[in-house]
């Protein structure tokens, strides 16, 4: 993204936490939108063969967190974990059989979301643990004030597409533009923490939930309408967010595949451009190092 | 439309504290601190029928939020008690006292109950108190919309009425689901709708404590989610919050197709619920504790 911003006052804070193990309750079973019980996978542990540039519906599951789903067991230190880490930041796994390996973080949703290659997301499993090297919150854009940046990494603002336009507007490219009527669970939340889920990308059920939003990919980067995000995720007429979906399918009703924020102002403040490039998987995040 | 039974159960609340937080701010939808009042507890001077706006409070309700220590066991206070159940004070200053349940809250599993006003302020928090809980699980007026949160003996104080294949309700406002915020994708038999709308909103400016409106696209019988030509339809239990994405609270009651209702708007002179009928209709509910 061509703008000029304080990337180089930021810090670097290296952050551990473990693969979390997926949990369930006694009672097993939730509800889908037509009142049909159902227990599947989603949240928690390694998930594997869902990556950034794939379908975000279709799958049966529940709030499918791609790859790996990492907190901290000490309450204070996983809120620094969750609120710190942004999107692009550097993952590396510190114990178990893939001890080595490296990924990136994709977003958070209660977790830490880290995607990685497939041969060696493979060999993680739940308690392995890893680092990650925060670095983005902070992050201000020299001539775009009235626009909040939260969740993006150095990395990922180089990576994206757009930057300051002749008229001072901010240009972002996004794979989809998102109603407010999608927006579900998450309104009311931290911006830093979780995401916010979306409605109408209930693949295969009826048209009357459907807002169009079928065709999301994890790792998309989309234009929320109508939501302010800058301290708390809630819905402001003539306000633009913009965020970085980041889990995939859900069979809970009021939920869907959700994007991390990652920046908040005015629509005014912003020029939108759809394309269909903009996505995670065309940003080789993977392949960048963070000040490490 | 079901012929059983509904079942009432004798549960135990405890009058709440109210929360603030490890630190006292909490930050509004401009990134401005403030310091949150009336969130839970027992509130003095908030009574229905006055504006969700009228006061400085962050979901402030008129009465008394109940609780339970227990969190499955405050699952089942959340989710059973009922507009119009009552709720007599068993500890206390108050003992023997009895008012009425006016709805719920979600997150923090809390209950709100109206009193007499000089009977909430001999009220303490961790009294204790019984709530004949009573409602889930009864038919709706018409067949293919579902009811909750509410007991039979209240339907009447909601101004429903059941004509052939629909209900015709007033309301003060008929409002879009993108307007509700926290409490989407919650289960509405344990949580009430924020709406996010501040006292500029034209559609929301006249809303009142105790007010029914209707949201359309919304599907509330299980979690709240978006269905088109859908309608839900709520009593107002608690007023604005300056936190993003909350604000006036909705407990819900009905929901339906749209089709299953005849909604009138009475933005200036619509009546919602009273704290005198409120009051009266639990002297008329089951339950001797």
């Amino acid at each position: 993204m061509n703008v000029t911003s304080n990337v180089d006052r930021l810090l670097t804070q290296v952050l551990a936490g473990e693969v979390w193990p997926p949990l369930a309750d006694r009672n097993a079973y939730r509800i889908d939108p037509d009142g049909q019980a159902f227990f599947l996978p989603g949240m928690g542990g390694v998930t594997l063969d869902v990556h950034v540039g794939d379908p975000a519906t279709g799958y049966a599951g529940d709030h499918v967190e791609p790859g790996l789903s990492v907190r901290h067991r000490e309450p204070g230190a996983n809120y620094a974990l969750q609120y710190l880490s942004c999107i692009g930041n550097r993952v590396e796994v510190t114990s178990g059989r893939a001890k080595g390996a490296a990924g990136f973080v994709i977003g958070q949703h209660a977790y830490v979301l880290v995607d990685m290659d497939r041969e060696d997301m493979g060999q993680v499993t739940v308690g392995d643990e890893v680092r990650v090297f925060a670095v983005g919150q902070g992050l201000v854009l020299d001539r775009h004030p009235e626009v909040v940046v939260k969740n993006c990494s150095p990395a990922l603002l180089t990576a994206l597409a757009g930057g300051t336009t002749p008229t001072g507007r901010l240009e972002v490219h996004v794979s989809a533009v998102v109603p407010p009527e999608a927006i579900g669970a998450g309104a009311g939340m931290a911006s830093e923490y979780a995401n916010t889920d979306l409605m109408g990308a209930y693949a295969g059920m009826g048209a009357d939930l459907s807002l169009g939003l079928e065709s999301l990919r994890v790792g998309d980067v989309v234009a929320l309408s109508d939501q302010d995000h800058r301290f708390g995720r809630g819905y402001r007429e003539g306000w633009t967010t913009i965020g970085v979906i980041s889990t995939a399918s859900c069979s809970l009703y009021g939920h869907g595949p959700g994007p991390s924020s990652i920046m908040s102002g005015p629509a005014s403040a912003f020029a939108v451009i759809v394309d269909d490039s903009a996505n995670l998987s065309s940003f080789n995040l993977g392949q960048q190092r963070e000040r490490t | 439309m079901s012929e059983a039974k509904v079942v009432t159960v004798n549960l135990l609340g405890h009058v709440d504290q109210g929360e603030v937080g490890d630190e006292p701010y909490r930050v509004d939808r401009d990134g401005r601190p403030y310091v949150a009042v009336g969130d839970g507890g027992t509130v003095l001077g908030l009574r229905l029928g006055e504006s969700v706006f009228a006061h400085f409070g962050d979901h402030a309700a008129p009465g008394v939020c109940l609780v339970h220590p227990s969190p499955e066991a405050g699952h089942a206070l959340v989710g059973l008690a009922c507009l119009g159940n009552r709720v007599t004070v068993r500890t206390g200053d108050a003992v023997g006292h009895a008012g009425t349940v006016l709805g719920k809250r979600g997150g923090g599993s809390r209950v709100i109950a109206v009193f007499p006003q000089d009977v909430l302020a001999r009220l303490r928090p961790g009294d204790q108190v019984a709530v004949a809980s009573c409602g889930q699980g009864a038919a709706a007026p018409v067949p293919g919309l579902s009811q909750m949160n509410i007991a039979p003996a209240a339907l009447p104080l909601l101004g429903l009425t059941a004509r052939g294949d629909h209900v015709d309700v007033g309301v003060r406002a008929m409002l879009p689901s993108r307007f509700v915020g926290n409490g989407i994708g919650r289960p509405m038999a344990m949580w009430d709708v924020d709406l996010q709308v501040d006292a500029g909103a034209e559609a929301t400016r006249s809303l009142r404590l105790g007010d029914l409106v209707v949201i359309s696209d919304l599907d509330a019988r299980t979690n709240a989610g978006y269905r088109r030509d859908w309608m839900s339809v709520g009593v107002v239990v608690h007023g604005a919050s300056p936190q993003p994405g909350h604000g006036p609270g909705v407990t819900i009651v009905l929901s339906g197709p749209a089709k299953c209702f005849s909604v009138r708007v009475e933005p200036d002179n619509h009546l919602g619920l009273s704290e005198e009928r409120l009051l009266g209709v639990a002297g008329e509910s089951r339950g001797d504790v």
